[in-house]
């Protein structure tokens, strides 16, 4: 039981370190190409690593295919919207790529 | 009989905010001479409006702090009177309370009692909320929707050129996504709205899911395609009918003494999806108004017409 509980901790504790990276991220960059990357990060890998750690905790079958629910709509969400904003700022920012370039 | 069409047209342009013009051949040759005379008492410097208004600036400010001051008296004269926040010899905090948890399943029918309460205690107070709601949307609708008087050539330029960038870019990724997503966003706003008396949530919540979902289709499948089925009439239709039933099952209600003494609406056992008397319907009303009213802002505000 121990076990099973130290891993399910493990993974929600690298999952809350990916949350940090994203958040520090947001404020530390300062284009926003960059920041949407950085918190893109703790919507898919964080999110992820969180959840997992919640499924190996449960053990109702019901709650589990809940969890994966939950995976799979930030994961077709969060990439889409993403995306829109992406490709807004691409055709609104005429020099967007020089901004890329220096952080 | 002529009398009363002028006072008809009177009527419909004071309701339309038009200047009353009846006879209007007669205004046109006359307005010319009024706007002459105005302009010679703002160069005579006498009897202006604005000097007027000017000359009373102190009274005004002088009236503003007073009537202020009053309201702040009045407002703080009965908060004086209120129960102090957290005392536990308070009505509100004991036995209001205890009432609402003893006798709340039995008397509205609602697992959920927030519905209970927001519905059937409240009732009053949601209907001016989901008022407020359909007046912003009227108000809205009034500032921003393009039509024949609201019309201007950068405006059209600009939707030109947007329209130009639509057709340009395919949005396929989103197109695929609202395809999947969609349906599904909206299905469980309605099963939000439905179970808003046994489960956390409700009218406010769901309908605002499914306005959500569908400003996700209109974004991804383009204006034209929601005007087939959801323009303005529609939005209006839809709101009227909720609040009227809303209005309607209320005032039974109230006209039953609003205690639920000569109630013939069963109640039903609590716990099954048809219970609770008239939450359920009142809480789709709620929803409706709530899901029209988010898709009516993002489209008035985005394109200017539902």
């Amino acid at each position: 039981m121990p076990v099973r509980e130290i891993i399910a901790a493990i993974c929600i504790i690298i999952g809350l370190l990916v949350f940090l990276c994203g958040t520090y991220g947001v404020f530390r960059l300062k284009y926003v190409m960059n920041k949407m990357h950085a918190a893109a990060l703790g919507d898919t890998m964080g999110l992820f690593m969180v959840v997992l750690g919640l499924i190996i905790m449960s053990s109702n079958i019901f709650v589990i295919a809940k969890f994966i629910l939950i995976i799979l709509f930030f994961w077709l969400t969060s990439p889409i919207a993403t995306h829109m904003l992406a490709k807004v700022e691409l055709l609104t920012n005429k020099d967007a790529e020089e901004r890329m370039k220096d952080k | 009989m002529s009398e009363n069409k002028s006072f008809w047209a009177k009527l419909k342009s004071w309701i339309d905010g038009d200047e009353v013009i009846i006879n209007a051949d007669e205004y046109i040759s006359t307005r010319e001479r009024k706007d002459k005379v105005i302009g010679e008492n703002m160069l005579g410097e006498k009897h202006a409006p604005a000097e007027k208004l000017r000359a009373n600036s102190t009274l005004y400010r002088v009236l503003s702090v007073g009537i202020t001051v009053c309201f702040i008296v009045v407002m703080l004269g009965v908060v004086m009177d209120l129960p102090m926040f957290g005392d536990p010899g308070s009505i509100t905090n004991n036995e209001v309370a205890a009432r609402y948890l003893e006798k709340g399943i039995e008397e509205t029918g609602a697992i959920n009692f927030v519905a209970g309460m927001i519905l059937d205690y409240r009732a009053f107070d949601t209907f001016g909320e989901s008022n407020v709601l359909f007046m912003a949307v009227v108000a809205v609708l009034m500032l921003l929707q393009r039509d024949k008087k609201n019309v201007s050539a950068v405006e059209d330029k600009e939707m030109a050129e947007d329209e130009v960038f639509d057709g340009q870019d395919s949005k396929i990724i989103l197109q695929k996504g609202a395809k999947v997503l969609a349906p599904i966003v909206i299905l469980y706003g309605i099963y939000v709205v439905l179970n808003g008396h046994l489960s956390p949530g409700g009218g406010f919540s769901g309908g605002s899911i499914i306005g959500a979902g569908l400003i996700l289709f209109s974004a991804a499948n383009g204006h034209k395609k929601m005007q087939t089925f959801f323009t303005v009439k529609t939005l209006t239709k839809i709101s009227v009918a909720c609040l009227l039933t809303y209005c309607g099952c209320k005032s039974y209600s109230f006209f039953t003494g609003a205690n639920h003494v000569g109630w013939e609406i069963p109640k039903g056992t609590p716990g099954d999806l048809l219970s609770s008397g008239f939450i359920l319907p009142l809480n789709i009303c709620v929803g409706l108004v709530v899901a029209c009213t988010m898709y009516g802002f993002y489209a008035l505000f985005t394109k200017g017409e539902i």
